[in-house]
C-alpha cells in the first residue's frame, strides 16, 4: 500500500481501438464464436486437437492485430505460481481421465509421487488451453468496447425473457458495475489516504501475521461498502425520479447490426466446434 | 414499496456490489496474504454474500456471476481460466448465503449473519475446489489441504466484514429514518 494512486489506474479488459475484421464484427457474433470455441477447448484433451486449436487461436489473434506478447503480459507475475501448480499436478495426479490412444507409461512411483505420461499430457494440455482461453478472452475485451459487449449480451439473453430471465436488467447491472468501478476506486484511494494519515498501517502485517493484515484491511473495506450503499441509495432516487421501470419497451442509443461476414464467421466456428466435439475421441494422439 | 421500486433497488444494489467485487480483485485488496502454498485468502466473494442477504437470491446470484466472469477474464493461472471453475460455482455463493440467512433470521439476526457469511464462504471454497478436482487441475488431497488452510481464515474474515457492514448499514438506516 505504498502507492495510493495505483488504486485509481485499473484496467479491466482494456479496449484497444483498431480496424481489423475482428474489431468490426458484431459483439453478438464475437460472443457466440468465443463461446463455441471455448466449449470445443474444454472437452478436448488429446495433443493433436489442442495443437490445432492453439493454431486456430493464434490465427484469430493475428487477424485481430493484437500482439501475443500483450495478451500474455499479465501472466508474468503469476508464472512461479503456475509452475508450482503444474508441478503439483504432475506429481500427485498420476491417473487422470484424459482421452488418449497412447499407452500410459509410468515414469516414477515413489511414495505419494506418481508421475505418468497421461499426467504429463494433462499438464501440457491445460497449459495450452490456458493460452487459448487468454487469447479468446482478449478477443472479447480488447477488440470490443465493454458497453457493446453488455448490449450484445442483452440481445442474446432476450429470447430467454419468456422464461423470466430479465435480459435488460442483467445488462444494466453489468454496465452499472463497470461505471462504478472507477468511482469506488477513487473513494478507496481517499479512504486509504485518510486512514494512513491517522496512522493506519494498511497491508503491513505480512504473510505470517495475516490476522493483522486482515484487521487493518477492515478499516478500508467496511467504509467502502457503506459508501457504496450510500451512492446506491442516491442512484435509486435518481432513477425513480426519471421513471425507470425495467427493460420493457425501452429503446437504446446503440443499435447493433449483424452483417453477412458475421454470419459466415459464426457458421465456420460452429462447424469447427461441432467437429472438435464430435471427433474428440478419434484424434490419433 | 411497489414492484418497480423493488426492481430499481435490486438492479442498483447488484451493480454497486458487483463493482466492489471487481475492485477488490483489480486492486489486489481482496487478497490477504497467508502463509500457505497457494498464497492468498480471498474476500472477493463477500459482496455476493451481502447481496444475497440484503436483496435476495437473484441479486446474490448475479453478483456472483459478475465476480465469476471477471475472475475468469483476469485469471493468470490455468485453473481459473476454466469457466467451470471460475464462473459456475460463484453463482451459488449469494444463493446459499440467502438461504442460511432466511432460515435463521427469526431466531437471531446476528446468528443469521454469522452463519450465512460462513455458508457463503464455504460454498465458494468447496464448489471451486470441487470443480478444480473434477476438471483435473488438482489432486483431491491437495484440494483438501488448500480448502482447510484457506477456508478457515476466509470464513473468519468474511464473518467479520458481513456483520460489521450489515449492522453499520442497518444502524445508519435506522438513524436516518428517525431524523426524517
Amino acid at each position: 500500500m505504498q502507492d495510493f494512486a495505483l488504486l485509481r489506474h485499473i484496467t479491466i479488459g482494456q479496449y484497444l481501438p483498431g480496424d481489423s475484421f475482428v474489431h468490426r464484427m458484431d459483439p453478438r457474433a464475437k460472443i457466440t464464436v468465443v463461446l463455441l470455441l471455448s466449449l470445443a477447448l474444454t472437452v478436448n484433451t488429446s495433443y493433436l486437437a489442442n495443437i490445432l486449436l492453439l493454431a486456430l487461436c493464434l490465427g484469430l489473434i493475428r487477424a485481430a492485430g493484437i500482439s501475443l506478447r500483450y495478451v500474455l503480459s499479465g501472466v508474468r507475475p503469476a508464472l512461479p505460481f503456475i509452475i508450482a501448480l503444474s508441478l503439483m499436478q504432475l506429481a500427485f495426479y498420476g491417473n487422470p481421465s484424459v482421452t488418449s490412444r497412447l499407452p500410459v507409461i509410468t515414469f516414477l512411483r515413489w511414495g505419494p509421487i506418481f508421475i505418468t505420461s497421461s499426467g504429463l499430457q494433462l499438464v501440457l494440455v491445460s497449459l495450452a488451453r490456458f493460452v487459448d482461453l487468454m487469447i479468446l478472452a482478449s478477443i472479447l475485451t480488447n477488440t470490443t468496447p465493454l458497453a457493446h459487449l453488455a448490449y450484445g449480451l442483452e440481445d442474446m439473453l432476450k429470447p430467454f425473457g419468456r422464461l423470466g430471465v430479465p435480459a435488460q436488467e442483467i445488462s444494466l447491472i453489468f454496465i452499472l458495475a463497470l461505471r462504478f468501478v472507477p468511482i469506488l476506486a477513487e473513494q478507496l484511494e481517499t479512504l486509504a489516504k485518510a486512514q494512513a494519515s491517522r496512522g493506519a498501517d494498511i497491508g503491513a502485517g505480512g504473510r505470517w501475521r495475516f490476522w493483522r493484515t486482515a484487521r487493518a484491511m477492515l478499516v478500508l473495506i467496511v467504509p467502502l461498502f457503506l459508501d457504496a450503499f450510500r451512492r446506491a441509495e442516491e442512484l435509486i432516487v435518481a432513477m425513480e425520479a426519471r421513471c425507470y421501470a425495467g427493460g420493457r419497451g425501452r429503446t437504446r442509443l446503440v443499435q447493433l447490426r449483424m452483417g453477412w461476414a458475421d454470419g459466415i464467421a459464426i457458421l465456420i466456428c460452429a462447424l469447427l466446434a461441432v467437429g472438435f466435439i464430435w471427433f474428440r475421441k478419434s484424434f490419433p494422439f | 414499496m411497489n414492484g418497480t421500486d423493488k426492481l430499481v433497488r435490486r438492479v442498483v444494489t447488484a451493480g454497486v456490489l458487483a463493482a466492489i467485487a471487481i475492485l477488490l480483485g483489480a486492486t489486489r485488496l481482496g487478497f490477504i496474504p497467508v502463509p500457505t502454498p497457494a498464497g492468498n485468502a480471498t474476500i472477493m466473494h463477500v459482496p455476493a454474500i451481502l447481496g444475497g442477504i440484503m436483496e435476495g437470491p437473484a441479486v446474490g446470484g448475479v453478483i456472483g456471476l459478475v465476480f465469476g466472469i471477471f475472475s475468469f477474464f483476469q485469471a493468470t493461472i490455468p485453473m481459473f481460466k476454466d469457466p467451470f471453475v471460475a464462473i459456475l460455482p460463484r453463482i451459488f455463493i449469494g444463493i446459499t448465503a440467502w438461504l442460511a440467512y432466511v432460515a435463521l433470521r427469526r431466531l437471531n439476526e446476528y446468528l443469521a449473519l454469522v452463519v450465512s457469511a460462513a455458508v457463503g464462504t464455504l460454498t465458494n471454497t468447496v464448489l471451486v475446489l470441487g470443480m478444480a478436482v473434477w476438471r483435473g487441475y488438482m489432486a483431491p488431497g491437495v484440494a483438501l489441504t488448500v480448502g482447510i488452510t484457506h477456508g478457515l481464515p476466509e470464513i473468519v474474515v468474511a464473518v467479520i466484514i458481513v456483520v460489521a457492514v450489515v449492522s453499520a448499514w442497518k444502524g445508519l438506516a435506522r438513524r436516518r429514518h428517525a431524523r426524517l
